[in-house]
């Protein structure tokens, strides 16, 4: 085995040109399925963030009905008496505030927008004081102010959302809903400022209001439609919402994220299978480039294979000789391709690449709005590197066998 | 004295009778407009015609209705031919034939626009019972169209109303609301109604073409018309179920 081991390694480094090429096809195979691996697992783990930190929270309370109704956002079904669910909410190590969602119709008037228009939008009525304890929006402000407590006619806009309907701090709309009950109510608010956030879905369909002003439009008498929580990244959601939910009054239901998101992480799933056969073609071409080169190689050297025959040695150590300067060929290219394919990742973790140009005016089914970083992941790594060396063995095995099966004559007058 | 103030009193009695026995009051005058736009059972064929800033559309119906609670309308054009909205007491549905699907329309799902006009489902589902929503008071009169008419204005009683404050100009004598404006809780105008044209049927003025303006957009406005309507006639028992709706 010894002697087989030696004869493996010589013949590496005999044919220095056949195995640097090889062990290149595999390296540039295995950086590139840890680079796009990289990527898509970044982009789905910053989706997950920025969903949570502008969207969704951790876990969001509702009153019954309520989350069959969503598509509607009917403010029947909103929480009575908040304050007090507050305090049972924060108790679990955790922050909470209200906000109250409605459905209007936003107009537009041609004194500020240079032509009148309307469009159905949807509405956050939040709490200045508290709603960044929870979400993340007090380092996206680019243009104006934040609301103010208790703000009657402040608006804040998404800034996708802004520069699609030419919004400016300064304008003035109207909007028009219905409160709770069914009354029509119209109210006229000016833009105070224009936020933008990592999260795309916001930019392109953010407006917040003051909750004290939205109360008294709506005729909310200090219910909510909401109670938004936040906990501790590493919290177990599942286990939180089930002690959250033992602590709540009858007519409350407590929803994870993933139960809040739950469209968009179907969306993620379809995409999984995609993103695999991505990484699926990665290796095809790693493995069919690794096979070509050992099949070339097998034939190169046909007439040695015969003479190592004629020697007396046997099929068997013929065959496991050539298999580890197959395996070989394959561990110089996958750590060649891992050092390579981690140097790249050190890059998209740290700085990524900005996509916002294309993601403005396209949704690629993420949450990122601009730049997309990668992601670590020891497994793709040890997964990369164990294939790199199993596949080129693999690929290897065919042709040797298939050179094997002729008789020792054939074989040394091979050309 | 006493004798004196008691003249006094019988002939400001006799004096004011006549006014006190035949002043209708803003009560009576819902209740009677209610009346005559309520038939034992009805059908009508017509169109809405709907212009806004994306242009013009118009849909044709035929529709039925029974007493207050039950209706169906059925729509005739070519792009919707086949919708049907039914509504019985409580409940309204909708029925798409491409789609072969039946909708229950509750709640929220009820604000929706009809086709793109300026009405709501929750529109169609009003029951005429104005005087459950809404307190009355007349405001005096005004001539609208060449007809006497009282002014009424009313104001919601609740929150379950679409519109919290109405004024109506009601016909002095054929009861016909004439013209409607209805406002937020604040005064803000949201929709302007007004009858361009009747039709008389069993002895009843009622609306042949009726335009619905939204008071918060410009030139987007809804006109309502019948051309044909029969009023109390015989109607199958099935045609207000979802059997017949489906079928």
């Amino acid at each position: 085995m010894k002697f087989i081991l030696q004869l493996a390694v010589k013949n590496l480094s005999r044919y220095k040109r056949r195995t640097i090429i090889t062990a290149v096809a595999i390296a540039v195979g295995l950086m590139m399925y840890i680079i796009v691996d990289s990527i898509l697992r970044g982009a789905s783990l910053e989706s997950m963030r920025n969903l949570r930190w502008y969207e969704t929270a951790s876990l969001r309370v509702y009153a019954e009905g309520y989350w069959e109704d969503r598509a509607f956002l009917p403010l029947e079904n909103s929480i009575e008496d908040p304050a007090s669910i507050m305090s049972l909410v924060e108790g679990e190590q955790g922050v909470a505030t209200v906000r109250t969602t409605f459905a209007a119709e936003m107009i537009l008037y041609s004194d500020d927008f240079g032509e009148n228009g309307n469009m159905n939008v949807k509405v956050t009525a939040i709490d200045p004081t508290q709603d960044f304890e929870v979400y993340r929006f007090e380092d996206t402000l680019v243009e104006g102010r934040f609301l103010e407590p208790g703000e009657m006619d402040g608006l804040l806009l998404g800034s996708w959302f802004a520069e699609d309907i030419g919004a400016e701090v300064g304008y003035w709309v109207t909007l028009l809903t219905r409160g709770k009950g069914g009354f029509y109510e119209a109210f006229d608010m000016q833009i105070v400022g224009i936020v933008n956030c990592p999260n795309p879905n916001v930019n392109r369909t953010l407006i917040m209001m003051d909750i004290a002003a939205a109360d008294t439009y709506l005729g909310m008498e200090n219910s909510v439609t909401s109670i938004d929580i936040l906990l501790p990244e590493k919290t177990d959601l599942e286990l939180a919402k089930v002690a959250i939910q033992a602590k709540l009054p009858e007519g409350l239901e407590v929803f994870t994220w993933k139960d809040l998101a739950q469209d968009y992480l179907a969306i993620v799933g379809a995409k999984q299978g995609g993103t695999g056969m991505i990484l699926f073609l990665v290796f095809i071409i790693a493995a069919v480039g690794v096979s070509n080169t050992m099949l070339m190689a097998m034939y190169e050297r046909m007439r040695e294979l015969g003479m190592m025959r004629a020697l007396g040695m046997r099929d068997r150590d013929i065959l496991l000789s050539f298999l580890f300067e197959a395996g070989g060929i394959g561990l110089i290219g996958s750590v060649v391709g891992i050092a390579l394919g981690s140097l790249v990742n050190i890059y998209l973790v740290n700085t990524g690449f900005d996509f916002g140009f294309m993601f403005r005016n396209m949704d690629i089914g993420f949450r990122i709005s601009s730049v997309m970083r990668g992601a670590w992941s020891l497994s793709t790594i040890l997964k990369a590197f164990s294939a790199g060396i199993f596949l080129s063995m693999l690929v290897a095995v065919l042709p040797i066998r298939r050179a094997l099966k002729l008789d020792i004559p054939t074989c040394l007058h091979h050309q | 004295m006493s004798k004196r103030i008691i003249i006094v009193l019988l002939g400001l009695t006799i004096l004011f009778l006549p006014v006190s026995l035949f002043a209708i009051t803003a009560q009576e005058i819902v209740r009677e407009m209610d009346a005559q736009a309520t038939f034992e059972t009805s059908y009508a064929t017509g169109s809405i015609k709907t212009v806004d800033r994306f242009g013009t559309k118009e849909s044709t119906f035929k529709a039925w209705s029974r007493g207050t609670t039950d209706s169906l309308i059925e729509f005739t054009s070519i792009a919707e031919r086949g919708q049907k909205i039914l509504r019985t007491k409580g409940s309204l549905y909708l029925f798409y034939p491409d789609a072969e699907e039946l909708i229950r329309m509750q709640g929220a799902a009820l604000r929706q626009s009809v086709l793109g006009s300026d009405l709501s489902y929750e529109d169609m589902t009003e029951e005429k019972t104005t005087l459950d929503d809404y307190d009355v008071t007349l405001d005096g009169s005004e001539t609208v169209r060449g007809r006497d008419c009282h002014i009424l204005i009313l104001t919601a009683k609740t929150r379950q109303v679409a519109y919290p404050v109405q004024k109506i100009w009601v016909d002095k004598e054929t009861f016909l609301t004439w013209k409607g404006e209805y406002a937020t809780n604040h005064g803000r105008l949201l929709k302007k109604m007004e009858v361009l044209d009747t039709l008389v049927i069993d002895g009843r003025t009622l609306p042949k073409e009726t335009r619905i303006e939204d008071a918060m957009k410009s030139n987007s406005a809804t006109w309502m018309m019948l051309d044909t309507l029969e009023v109390n006639i015989p109607l199958e028992s099935n045609l207000f179920t979802l059997e017949n709706l489906t079928w």
